[in-house]
């Protein structure tokens, strides 16, 4: 679901770092107010362990199978601001030390997935939990894929309207919303099936120790 | 300080390169990264290719393909996207090969303790991970159903999240043994 370096326009990826400091400037705030001393410890646990849980294989009919992306459950688990500050650092850390993903596409792809996908995810479980436990994983576990996804594809979907040469060609993205919507969103909704099964049993069973 | 350079480096050179829509000055950015990169240049530019290859080939070929639907495609688009994607995951990967990033980052101590403390669980969990995964692979004798997979997905998963908690107790304990969190501690308890 990440965005690849190099499709992202500067009028995007700036503003979109502006977005994002704020982002991190509060959840600095919500970490220090909620995790005492052992803030710096638990922050990078749980880095590490966002970045692993990238890894948990989602299987699929057909006996095949993709990286689940572990968002919902640590939305669930530690609430929307801590999963923001993990996977901001999960992307910086894969950015900077493993090579992958990138550094102009960091504060989207943060925000899409580790603000907006956890923040949705929350939310669906606060309202429906009451009235269904599962339901309500299952909820956090799909908006925490689908929304992201819907996010990205806004984003990229809009470059060739906002960077373009003279005569119209796209200069980043080449594609409009009217592919980029149904190309990425439309795979997710599926994902995000079994994201959320992944997320009722694996939420199931930590309560249950 | 080497380090820290190279890390502002890089970030002055992506920002260049997304606002550069020249193929040719990329070109020469590219040879300016692969003489950074030295003799390691060869080997990374492999490497780059292979990470970009199959998601610019899907762009490229998904936008050549407008032309069948007869919509305008432009020759030095592609040139241009596949060149920009190409020297930015380069240089990534150089900045990957030659920076020590925990040496760049030391201009905040609490970044630099941060991303060495995640680091090292980082490389803690994907191993237990991989032991993980080892472990039930050798122990099935045949492909496991929908729900078998699902069920041994959630208990790594489980299994990952207890590790954390006891590793981030540990963590802590330790770090208060060696009197990291007293106020008056100074940079002798953090090592300096």
């Amino acid at each position: 679901m990440h965005v690849p370096d190099g499709f992202l326009s500067p009028q995007t990826y700036l503003p979109a770092y502006a977005i994002a400091a704020g982002g991190w400037a509060w959840a600095t705030r919500v970490l220090q107010r909620r995790l005492d001393e052992t803030l710096l410890p638990r922050l990078a646990v749980l880095t590490a362990l966002g970045f692993v849980l990238m890894s948990v294989m989602l299987p699929l009919p057909g006996g095949t199978s993709v990286h689940a992306s572990g968002i919902g459950i640590l939305a669930v688990v530690f609430g929307p601001w801590i999963t923001f500050a993990a996977v901001s650092l999960v992307l910086l850390l894969q950015a900077l030390v493993f090579g992958a993903g990138g550094i102009t596409v960091l504060p989207v792809n943060a925000l899409a997935m580790g603000l907006a996908g956890s923040a949705a995810a929350c939310l669906a479980y606060r309202l429906l939990h009451p009235i269904d436990e599962r339901a309500g994983l299952f909820a956090a576990g799909w908006l925490a894929t689908v929304v992201p996804a819907l996010l990205i594809a806004l984003v990229l979907g809009i470059q060739p309207a906002i960077a373009h040469t003279a005569d119209g060609q796209p200069l980043f993205f080449p594609f409009g919303l009217s592919v980029t919507l149904p190309a990425l969103v439309v795979p997710h909704v599926v994902l995000g099936v079994g994201e959320g099964l992944l997320t009722i049993l694996v939420v199931r069973f930590l309560r249950r120790r | 300080m080497q380090d820290r350079l190279l890390l502002l480096g890089y970030a002055v050179a992506v920002i260049a390169v997304t606002a550069v829509h020249n193929p040719w000055w990329l070109t020469g950015g590219l040879l300016v990264a692969a003489a950074v990169a030295g003799r390691r240049a060869p080997a990374i530019g492999w490497r780059a290719l292979g990470a970009v290859l199959y998601f610019n080939l899907v762009i490229s070929v998904g936008y050549a393909a407008r032309a069948l639907f007869g919509q305008t495609v432009s020759i030095d688009y592609l040139i241009l996207v596949n060149v920009r994607v190409y020297l930015l995951i380069f240089l990534t990967f150089t900045l990957a090969v030659r920076v020590d990033v925990l040496r760049a980052l030391n201009f905040s101590q609490g970044l630099t303790y941060l991303a060495t403390l995640a680091l090292s669980q980082i490389i803690t969990f994907r191993r237990l991970f991989e032991d993980l995964r080892l472990a039930a692979e050798s122990r099935r004798l045949r492909r496991l159903g929908l729900r078998e997979s699902y069920l041994q997905s959630a208990a790594a998963a489980v299994h990952l999240f207890d590790r954390a908690e006891h590793d981030a107790r540990e963590i802590a304990l330790a770090m208060r043994a060696r009197g990291f969190f007293r106020p008056d501690a100074g940079d002798d308890a953090r090592g300096h």
